[in-house]
């Protein structure tokens, strides 16, 4: 639900803004925003403390940052005794961390690049006592694909015709199935022979980085002496950023902390108003938690600082905050109505909500006690991988919530596997099966729908109320009572209420008809139809849930259907293990969409300002 | 049962099939190419692909009735 909040107002001299802003920091319950004296908010003076902290604190990030230390790493924030020597020591640090950072990727480029050379010349080592009998020569190093054998006599031929056999061609075979080639050439030749290759797109292997144009017989020997002492460099690498870690990580982690701390706070007293001699700060704190917010400013800053409530928000302040507060048996499934923007201040959280219906529509769909246990499992599986707070621990919870009622309804419905229960147990329903008995199923979804939707539609009733549109709500109203005595003007006509309620219900609901005209204009008709229309919606219920039976059903005739039993056993569980990962997909996508579209779409009125009090930074939340 | 009445169902549930499976195969690449370039519209996606499964939910339903109701 939606906390009600107050606006409050906090005065007092000029000189004790910052001890108070930092009292509000501490007590993390105001949202600071603009206080409106005279119809528009004042500015104070121009804050230049700001742009200097920034630049400090993105040194103090980068190094932290450039030396590996974790961004969720939360130490208290401690204010410097010298602001420019410690701005000096984080740029100083920044410097020396991202330089033997560099030096450190520098050298593990090298390696990986050198390695790739050495699995690739190393083909070559056959053919290079050869080389060093060129010493005039250039080589060439050529790797022909796989399966072009037959290329290198052409290459032969071709290069000997054209530079006139001051050449010689070295082929060896590689394990993968390609060619190493050595070209030997006079210098004189060179040039024409890299011309000649690149004409016919043979690639030439690159000598490799930092050894010259030595030659692969001269440059293998001072390759291999490197990637010895790559190892060696790296390791003194490491242990240098290792030790500039150990003396920056603790002063830099308590800097980066008080920083942001500090720029909350500027950029909370950018919106407080600053007079010569007085300070006005404004803002939003839960209702419930004023009193003592006010006890703790008197007791901490004396009388001279003044807490006013200036007044409690009424419900149609489309600028007050919105903070969601949930029983922990709902918290979970904020999951769900995050996916959507906040509601706004004053109209419903439809949190409560989903925490009832979604599970009840799940299980309802998947109604199966087999299924219902294995989801209920998984859930149990996955909390115990995540941790509190988590998405991961809610989606765990939401998943229990709906395991639960898997099982419940698989108990009404007698279902264990589909008929395993039944065939191998003599599991029967405590309800009806809703393989035999479709139509009370249909019936009994279309219910549910209507419950649903008219709750919708009462809600939006609330919320119009609440707002001070009345005429919306009496119009809603009236909407909500004849969608509910058109539904039982035919429970009456099919006799399920007695038949003699028939004409009065339809009576009233032509009575209604031009009122609701006259309050809600013509599209209030058309309004009305789509309620009956996505009344019809629920039918999916029964549709996805008989589905998920049958599949089931069908799993289990498997087992006499295949001549062996094994096989027909391992087609089975092949076939109920899809049907399970079916019954977790589809439940939940129309249990969703029966939420976002046929219930939320009655009464949620988005466009909500999220509640962001002033407080001390964290890792993970947004900064100054 | 009349052979009518099976051919009526079978309709009933085919044609909505076709018309979900149409309107789904040309929301479905929009939605991901939307997803690619705004991953936090995958609720509205989500919905959006959901919306047309209605027309086979409910033709589904009337096959149901049509066979329900008269067998």
């Amino acid at each position: 639900m939606i906390i009600h909040m107050t606006r409050i107002r906090i005065a007092g001299p000029r000189t004790l803004l910052e001890r108070t802003l930092r009292l509000l920091q501490d007590l993390e319950i105001v949202h600071v925003t603009a206080p409106l004296v005279g119809g528009h908010p004042e500015r104070g003076a121009p804050d230049v403390e700001s742009p200097r902290l920034r630049r400090v604190l993105e040194d103090a990030e980068a190094a932290l940052r450039a030396l590996g230390v974790p961004a969720g790493e939360e130490l208290p924030a401690t204010p410097p005794q010298s602001l420019p020597r410690a701005a000096l020591l984080a740029r100083r640090t920044r410097r020396k961390a991202e330089a033997l950072a560099r030096q450190q990727s520098a050298l593990a480029d090298e390696r990986v690049l050198l390695l790739r050379y050495r699995e690739f010349f190393r083909a070559f080592a056959p053919l290079l006592d050869r080389e060093l009998t060129w010493p005039d020569g250039h080589a060439f190093y050529v790797v022909l694909r796989e399966g072009a054998g037959d290329r290198v006599e052409r290459l032969r031929a071709s290069l000997e015709a054209a530079v006139d056999g001051e050449l010689e061609v070295l082929s060896h075979a590689l394990p993968t199935g390609e060619t190493a080639v050595l070209l030997l050439a006079s210098r004189g030749v060179a040039d024409k022979v890299g011309q000649l290759l690149a004409a016919s797109r043979v690639q030439e292997l690159p000598s490799p980085p930092g050894l010259g144009d030595v030659g692969l017989a001269r440059a293998l020997p001072a390759l291999e002496a490197r990637l010895a002492a790559l190892p060696l460099l790296e390791d003194a690498l490491t242990a240098k950023i290792d030790a500039l870690r150990e003396s920056a990580r603790e002063a830099l982690g308590r800097l980066r902390s008080w920083l942001h701390d500090r720029l909350l706070v500027l950029e909370a007293s950018q919106r407080a108003h600053r007079g010569p001699h007085l300070f006005v700060v404004e803002g939003w704190a839960p209702q419930p938690g004023v009193p003592a917010l006010a006890a703790r400013v008197q007791a901490e800053l004396g009388p001279d600082v003044l807490v006013e409530a200036v007044a409690t928000e009424p419900w149609n302040r489309a600028d007050a905050p919105v903070a969601l507060r949930n029983p922990p048996i709902f918290r979970p499934f904020e999951v769900i109505t995050s996916t959507l923007p906040l509601p706004r201040y004053g109209t419903i959280d439809p949190t409560p909500f989903v925490a009832v219906f979604f599970p009840m529509f799940f299980g309802l769909m998947l109604g199966d006690v087999g299924y219902g246990v294995l989801l209920g499992l998984l859930s149990i599986v996955i909390r115990a991988r995540t941790k509190p707070g988590t998405r991961g621990r809610s989606i765990a919870a939401i998943g229990g919530a709906c395991a639960l009622f898997s099982i419940a309804f698989g108990f009404v419905f007698g279902e264990l596997f589909g008929d395993l229960g039944a065939r191998a147990f003599h599991f029967r329903p405590h309800g009806f099966d809703r393989g035999g008995a479709i139509l009370p199923f249909l019936a009994l979804t279309g219910a549910l729908g209507a419950v649903h939707v008219t709750l919708g539609i009462v809600l939006a009733v609330l919320n119009a109320w609440r707002q001070g549109h009345r005429r919306e709500a009496l119009g809603r109203g009236v909407a909500a009572a004849m969608v509910t005595l058109t539904i039982l003007a035919l429970l009456a006509a099919f006799k399920v209420l007695p038949s003699r309620l028939f004409t009065p219900f339809v009576i009233t609901v032509l009575v209604a008809f031009p009122v609701l005209v006259l309050l809600e204009g013509v599209v209030a008709i058309v309004e009305l139809v789509s309620n009956f229309g996505q009344i019809l919606s629920y039918a999916r219920i029964m549709a996805i849930g008989t589905a998920s039976l049958m599949l089931a059903v069908v799993a289990n005739q498997m087992v006499g259907a295949m001549g062996s039993v094994l096989v027909g056993v391992l087609f089975a569980l092949l076939f109920h293990v899809v049907n399970f990962g079916i019954g977790l997909f589809s439940p939940t996508i129309h249990a969703l969409r029966l939420h976002y579209v046929e219930f939320f779409g009655r009464f949620f009125s988005p466009g909500g300002t999220a509640y962001r009090p002033l407080t001390h930074w964290h890792p993970g939340t947004p900064g100054a | 049962m009349h052979w009518s009445l099976a051919i009526a169902a079978a309709l009933a549930i085919g044609i909505p099939a076709i018309a979900t499976a149409w309107a789904q195969g040309r929301i479905g690449p929009a939605a991901a190419a939307a997803l690619s370039e705004k991953p936090e519209l995958s609720t509205t996606a989500i919905i959006l692909i959901a919306i047309p499964e209605t027309m086979v939910i409910l033709g589904f339903v009337v096959a149901v009735l049509l066979l329900r109701g008269n067998g």
